[in-house]
């Protein structure tokens, strides 16, 4: 079923892909830049969502929390983000660890509005203790490399933000492969499907969600370090890429990783062919609303039906 | 002795479903009868920790289990078949057997041969060794739960209701089979057909509104006057 979504999907695509790309390549390529974005923020949410089967609405903040952290270690030691990545993602994983055996294992009894409301409130906690700590003012670092371009005939583009486009790949690539051939990754994906058939096979659900959350975590806290690369960070900037992750990953279906890169590369791609245009660039943001009540509206209709 | 439960007391909420039994299990096989809301169930959960037991023990090889968590039970050598299956729905069937094995200390390094056991007992699952589980039968759901619970080369196996769901033939088949499996492992089984299951296991309780009532062979218990009148329809 996910399967036979994704292939019509990917099928639309390409028919538009090629149209585009005649008539207006820049859409495809910013377009594309924007969903490797979007894509690699989101996947490491869908990936709790799959399986520890809680909406972190903290997402965007463990984000911008990994930022600043990244912006702290390259100040003061001077490294790349690149390298700092490694530091970085090892200290939100034991963040992730700590936030998950603290709280949310907690509320992974009680009913699914304690874990929203719970989550809410670290994403709250945490984006006012980067404005105590930070203040509201706009840090940024900037890197040559960043400006890297390429002309092509009268085309010229900046390259640099395809660097997402191959981290998001690589995550759904390094997870598939993860959850289908390790043992690890099958128990995960197991406990992701049946809790309770989990356990009485002897598979650990608690250890088994703990090492997904710190995984995920560990994902997200390397994208923040990438993400300072590009961006000025303040401590607002997670909260929109938590809505947008979420949406993206209702859109594909919960569970369906690749599904994610899909709905990624839609949503930018159509917010850039709207940029294109002066008439209509201030309507760009409006695409993805559009989209998610589009695609949740199909869904409610072609459930109805079956 | 492999399994025995002492003065075993639970319930939900403050409800007490079982009250003070006490069962035992040696190297043979054993049914579990009574009524729907007997507590058959309850007192599976009990033993493989998916309901915490409110007092009194457990012991597995000598060891009590009672307030341990499900998965480590699942370790140290009880396998369950529960009722509603717990199957692995988007996987494989042969993911969801290798799931089995790959957790449980017993079944290591035996995979091959386990492997080979339960394909000698369901030849069917040969077939459809790639297929989705979710895609299957009940009838052939219900031999994957069974095989996923044979893969852990488990001590002690626990079948709560095999048959609910199936059709009569296989049925038959199912205890067949089972009957075959008891020279290996000691059973355990809930089952609502009384009359089929008193014919395959060595020995029974009764268990009514949360009391062992009576226990014995299982032809003894087949002749009992109040087996007879309340299971047997006779």
């Amino acid at each position: 079923m996910a399967n036979k979504r994704n292939w019509t999907v990917a099928l639309a695509l390409g028919a538009a892909v090629i149209g585009i790309l005649v008539w207006r390549p820049t859409v495809l390529i910013y377009g594309l830049q924007a969903a490797g974005i979007y894509a690699s923020i989101a996947i490491p949410m869908g990936l709790i969502l799959g399986i520890v089967h809680i909406v972190n609405l903290a997402h965007g903040e463990f984000m911008m929390a990994a930022s600043y952290l990244t912006y702290m270690v390259c100040r003061a030691t001077g490294m790349d983000p690149f390298l700092a990545l490694v530091p970085v993602a090892a200290v939100t994983a034991a963040f992730g660890f700590g936030i998950y055996k603290l709280t949310i294992r907690q509320a992974l009894k009680a009913p699914e509005l304690n874990q929203l409301i719970l989550t809410f409130g670290l994403a709250i906690l945490l984006t006012q203790a980067a404005n105590l700590a930070f203040t509201s003012q706009t840090r940024k670092i900037s890197f040559d490399y960043v400006s890297a371009s390429v002309d092509i005939g009268e085309l010229s583009f900046g390259i640099y933000n395809f660097v997402f486009v191959a981290i998001a790949v690589a995550m759904v690539v390094g997870l598939r492969l993860f959850l289908t051939r390790t043992t690890t990754g099958k128990a995960a994906l197991a406990v992701g499907q049946n809790p309770r058939g989990a356990a009485i096979v002897g598979i650990d659900v608690d250890r088994t969600y703990a090492l997904v959350f710190s995984l995920a975590s560990a994902l997200v806290g390397m994208m923040g370090a990438v993400f300072i690369t590009r961006s000025s960070i303040f401590p607002a900037v997670g909260s929109p890429f938590t809505m947008k992750s979420f949406c993206l990953i209702a859109m594909a279906g919960v569970g369906n990783i690749p599904g994610i890169l899909a709905s990624s590369v839609l949503l930018g791609v159509s917010e850039n062919f709207l940029k294109a245009f002066r008439g209509t660039r201030g309507w760009a943001d409006i695409v993805f609303f559009v989209l998610i009540i589009t695609v949740i509206l199909g869904r409610s209709i072609r459930g109805k039906k079956a | 002795m492999i399994l025995e439960t002492k003065n075993l007391t639970c319930g939900y909420g403050k409800l007490p479903v079982l009250r003070d039994v006490n069962i035992h299990i040696g190297a043979e096989s054993v049914a579990l009868i009574g009524p729907n809301g007997a507590g058959k169930t309850t007192l599976i959960n009990a033993i493989t920790g998916l309901v915490r037991p409110w007092g009194g023990s457990v012991l597995f090889d000598g060891r009590d289990l009672a307030g341990q968590a499900t998965h480590q039970i699942a370790r140290a050598g009880i396998a369950l078949v529960p009722q509603e299956r717990e199957l692995f729905p988007g996987m494989t069937v042969a993911d969801n057997l290798a799931l089995g094995a790959a957790y449980i200390p017993r079944a290591q390094g035996q995979e091959e041969r386990l492997l080979d056991q339960v394909i000698r007992l369901f030849p069917i699952l040969k077939e459809r060794y790639r297929q989705i589980v979710g895609t299957m039968s009940g009838g052939q759901q219900r031999m994957v739960a069974i095989a996923r619970a044979l893969m852990a080369n488990p001590k002690l196996l626990i079948l709560d209701e095999p048959s609910l769901g199936l059709q009569p033939s296989i049925v038959s088949e199912v205890f067949d089979r089972l009957s075959e499996l008891k020279k290996d492992v000691a059973i355990l089984v809930t089952e609502q057909n009384v009359k089929e299951s008193l014919r395959s296991v060595d020995r029974g309780y009764v268990l009514e509104n949360g009391v062992v009532v009576l226990e014995g062979a299982a032809a003894d218990l087949a002749k009992d006057p109040h087996v007879e009148a309340s299971y047997l329809g006779l």
